[in-house]
This record gives structure tokens, C-alpha cells and sequence, in this order.
């Protein structure tokens, strides 16, 4: 199978992005340096294309409770215009997607989802809600831009002229026009920086994106590429589906236990409230590495050498500049300052266990 | 285009080595390397002393995204490795053929030089993106 082409892929090439497959899409991995598009993200701003991500629109008079089946966050924290973070459950606690629910109105709600699981979620919605629910999946005709960084609203409000912008908070959106056209603005993001997710049909795509780029000239606006993406996310602990998250990883274990709040019925409760109330087996630690060596996936952590998990994230920090990493270890072994090693090519590496988050959102806008 | 300087011989696996004197040679990566990986942050070095064939695996090179095996361009004695790197993995980024030098081999095998490719069929194994 060929990889899948994002409207913007010609913005790309011509931007001078390394592209590279990821999830069945060509995406540029980077544009010039990795470091350089993080730094941007953290100190002015950052422009990616995040269109390979799906979207799957669940609409009707049992949408919100056929939802609130499927999840371990409770519904009633939304409003209209508010969005909130969460993950679908297998049976056995396993999680098959981790997603963010948009509610666009009471009986109508916008789903924000992986690329490599789109299809899956779209089957397990398909399966769990009746008929008076209907799912459609609007993927293939969504572009999703983020701006995202310090700037990103004195860059967003030179194209976007609407009074709701300013005071946007945090995990609140709306949808605003630009040429014309709808373009749902979300005040979310995926860096651990202040920003927007911009989601608007494809063929306003590329003169949203080369608007944002050219208003964001003035203040050091970068395109930034899936590697600072996958940095950014690290550094502020963000979990990454197929990471820290999976089948076989709960979200007690992989660290999202923030998201288990309903009261009602859902798809493996009493597996997931037992793990909240009593611990789960295993846990997601942060590491900060005590030398050079850059922990990458997969690697084991060793504790008193005994093996006590692996490695779910790891790689360089351009912020504190050393080799960072979250890992699922066993529980209850480890805590914050305990000293670990990380098997890196056959030798070990020491590395400290430190406070999650390593980079703390501040919310900060320039 | 990449910098491939005329007096230098190379692996289709991206290193260069400088023969200095008949047995003496000093490696590293090439510029055209150094420009895939971008943004190197790490280093791991080959012991002083010990003895490689030619192909062997002998250092590691990672940059922000990858992380990128060495290979020795000749068989022989490792005489001296680049410390610098250890503080300084930019020098393979910013002086990939100068300050970014990885280690010096005391070249066993003269004649596995004649099997490098000079700068010309070199530059060619780039444009033909292997």
C-alpha cells in the first residue's frame, strides 16, 4: 500500500520537509533541524500538519450515552464548545484508542483520533451504538493544522478576526470562518505549550497553512515536523498511542488514570475502578538520564539489576539537553530520586527517576 | 549538493577515511551522513586498542530521531577516538570531515582500500540514494 498524501504535501516539498511514512501517511519528519523547530515551539512558534489524525463525528439522541458506555471519563464534565481527553476500553481494560470528545452540541459530538486507529475506532463505535446513533467518519475530508507556542495568538488573530478568540480558554473551541469556510478552533494542543488545533475541510488546507506561516513571520513562526512533534510531546509526558498506551496497557498503568472520573456503567469498570482504588500492576515512571547515553524504545530499566520494564518513550530533550524517557515499570519498586539503569546496546546506563511532568504546561502567551 | 572532498576514499555506508601515511588512516562520517541524521546528540566511541575488520560495526552515532551504527571502511588497530565528540557531538554535524573526525586505525589490510570508492563514485552512490 502506498502511503497516503496530506492536502499540504506539496507545501511540504516546497518548505524543504524530510518526509517519511508514518501511520500509511508521508509526513516531513523535519524541515531543517528537529532542535531548532522544538526551540521554536517553546520560545515563539510552531505550524504542523496534523491531517493524518481522524475524525469521526457521532451524532443523534443517544450519542452522549452511548459515549459515556465507551469511556472512563464522565461525560458531564462536557459542555457545548468544551472538549475533554480520554480513551476507548477494550474488555479488558486495554485501551483501543486514547481521543479527545469535541461536543459541538447535546446530541452531536466531533471525536478526535489516531491515525493508524481510525478505522478500528470507527468499527467499535459501529458496534457499540444503537441505531439511533449514526457514526460517520469525516477523516478523509478534514485538514488539522496546530499552531502552537507562545505566539501562536498573536498569529492566529491576524487571520482569524473573531471577538471569541481572545478570551478562549483552555480545552474550549469554536467554530469560526476563514475564506468563507468553517474552521473549528480549539484552544488543545499536543506540545505542553499554549496553542490551537485548527480543523477545516482540505481545500482551504494549504492557504491556511501559507497564511499562518507568512502572519507568523514577524514573530519567529517555524514549520515544525512529526520528530519535534514526538520531542514536544515527550518532554511534557504526553502519552503516545502504541507507546505508553495499547491493548494490553490499562490507563491506570500507562499514567492517564486522570481520565477515570464517570459514575455510571462502562466497558471494563470494575477492572479499571479496582486499579484506581488499589494500584495497578504496573506504572509509568519518568527518567531524566544521569549521563550522555539517549534512551530510546524498548530499552529495559534494571532496578538493583533486576528487570523491572522497559522503556515506552525515550529521547533527547532540546529543553534540559539529556537523554529523557517515560518507561512502564512495575509498581511500588521505584520512586521519584530512586537511581536506575537503562540497558543501552549491552551496557548500562544510570538514569534518575524524576517528577512527571519533566516540562510543566504554563499556559504562557506572548 | 554534499561536500565530498577529492582526497578522501569512501564506504557505501558512509564513511570517509583520510590515509595519512601508508598505514595510518583517520575516519568519520560523511557530510552527506551528517546532513541525514541532522541534530547529533550522542556519540558512543570505540575502545583504543582494539583490533576491527573491515565492515565491522565499531561506533554509534545518534542524532535527535535515530540512532545510526559506524562501520569501520578498513580492518586494523584502533589507535585513538576523538573525545572531543563525547562533549561536542556537533563537531560531526558542523566539521564532519575536520573537528567531527571519529578514530584514527592502524590500517591492516592495505589493499581493502583499493575496494572504497573515491569522491567521484561516491558522490554517484549518493545521487542514487542508497
Amino acid at each position: 500500500m502506498t502511503a497516503q498524501r496530506t492536502f499540504l504535501y506539496d507545501d511540504h516539498i516546497k518548505l524543504g520537509g524530510k518526509m517519511v511514512e508514518f501511520a500509511g501517511w508521508e509526513l516531513p519528519v523535519m524541515y531543517s533541524s528537529i532542535i531548532d523547530e522544538h526551540m521554536a515551539v517553546r520560545e515563539k512558534a510552531g505550524l504542523f500538519d496534523v491531517s493524518h489524525m481522524g475524525e469521526i463525528v457521532v451524532k443523534g439522541r443517544g450519542a452522549g450515552a452511548a459515549l459515556q458506555k465507551l469511556i472512563p471519563t464522565d461525560m458531564g464534565r462536557l459542555e457545548k464548545g468544551k472538549s475533554m481527553y480520554t480513551c476507548f476500553l477494550n474488555d479488558t481494560g486495554g485501551v483501543i484508542d486514547d481521543l479527545f470528545i469535541f461536543m459541538l452540541s447535546v446530541n452531536e459530538y466531533y471525536l478526535v483520533v489516531n491515525a493508524a486507529t481510525t478505522q478500528r475506532d470507527v468499527e467499535w463505535l459501529t458496534q457499540h451504538c444503537k441505531t439511533n446513533v449514526s457514526i460517520q467518519d469525516v477523516s478523509a475530508a478534514t485538514a488539522k493544522i496546530d499552531l502552537q507556542g507562545p505566539q501562536s495568538f498573536n498569529i492566529l488573530k491576524k487571520i482569524i478576526r473573531d471577538d471569541r478568540l481572545e478570551n478562549l480558554k483552555r480545552f474550549h473551541f469554536f467554530t469560526g470562518a476563514y475564506k468563507g469556510e468553517p474552521v473549528l478552533i480549539s484552544q488543545t494542543g499536543y506540545t505542553g505549550e499554549f496553542g490551537y488545533e485548527l480543523f477545516c475541510i482540505n481545500n482551504v488546507a494549504s492557504r491556511l497553512w501559507n497564511d499562518l506561516l507568512e502572519a507568523g513571520k514577524e514573530y519567529g513562526i517555524k514549520p515544525v515536523g512529526l520528530g519535534a512533534r514526538d520531542t514536544l510531546r515527550l518532554e511534557a509526558c504526553y502519552s503516545l498511542y502504541g507507546h505508553e498506551l495499547n491493548d494490553t496497557i490499562t490507563p491506570v498503568e500507562g499514567g492517564i488514570g486522570f481520565v477515570v472520573s464517570a459514575q455510571s456503567e462502562y466497558i471494563a469498570r470494575d477492572i479499571i475502578e479496582n486499579q484506581k482504588t488499589h494500584g495497578a500492576p504496573r506504572q509509568i515512571i519518568c527518567l531524566e538520564m544521569l549521563g550522555k547515553a539517549i534512551p530510546r524504545s524498548e530499552y529495559k530499566v534494571l532496578y538493583n539489576n533486576q528487570d523491572i520494564g522497559y522503556i515506552t518513550s525515550g529521547g533527547y530533550s532540546p529543553v534540559f539537553k539529556k537523554g529523557i524517557a517515560m518507561a512502564l515499570v512495575t509498581s511500588g519498586v521505584v520512586s521519584v530520586g530512586d537511581e536506575v539503569a537503562i540497558v543501552i546496546r549491552d551496557k548500562t546506563s544510570p538514569a534518575k527517576v524524576v517528577q512527571r511532568p519533566l516540562y510543566k504546561y504554563s499556559g504562557k502567551r506572548l | 549538493m554534499s561536500n565530498i572532498p577529492e582526497n578522501l576514499k569512501y564506504t557505501k555506508t558512509h564513511e570517509w577515511i583520510e590515509v595519512q601515511d601508508d598505514y595510518t588512516g583517520i575516519c568519520g562520517i560523511t557530510d552527506h551522513a551528517q546532513e541525514m541524521l541532522t541534530d547529533i546528540v550522542f556519540v558512543e566511541l570505540p575502545e583504543v586498542g582494539i583490533e576491527v575488520k573491515s565492515g565491522e560495526q565499531i561506533a554509534v552515532v545518534e542524532s535527535v530521531k535515530a540512532v545510526s551504527d559506524v562501520y569501520a571502511p578498513v580492518s586494523g588497530r584502533i589507535t585513538e577516538v576523538n573525545k572531543t565528540l563525547e562533549d561536542s557531538p556537533d563537531l560531526l554535524n558542523s566539521d564532519p570531515y575536520g573537528k567531527g573526525w571519529i578514530f584514527k586505525i592502524d590500517i591492516k589490510v592495505k589493499h581493502e582500500l583499493d575496494e572504497l570508492m573515491d569522491a567521484a563514485q561516491y558522490a554517484e552512490h549518493v545521487a542514487s540514494g542508497v
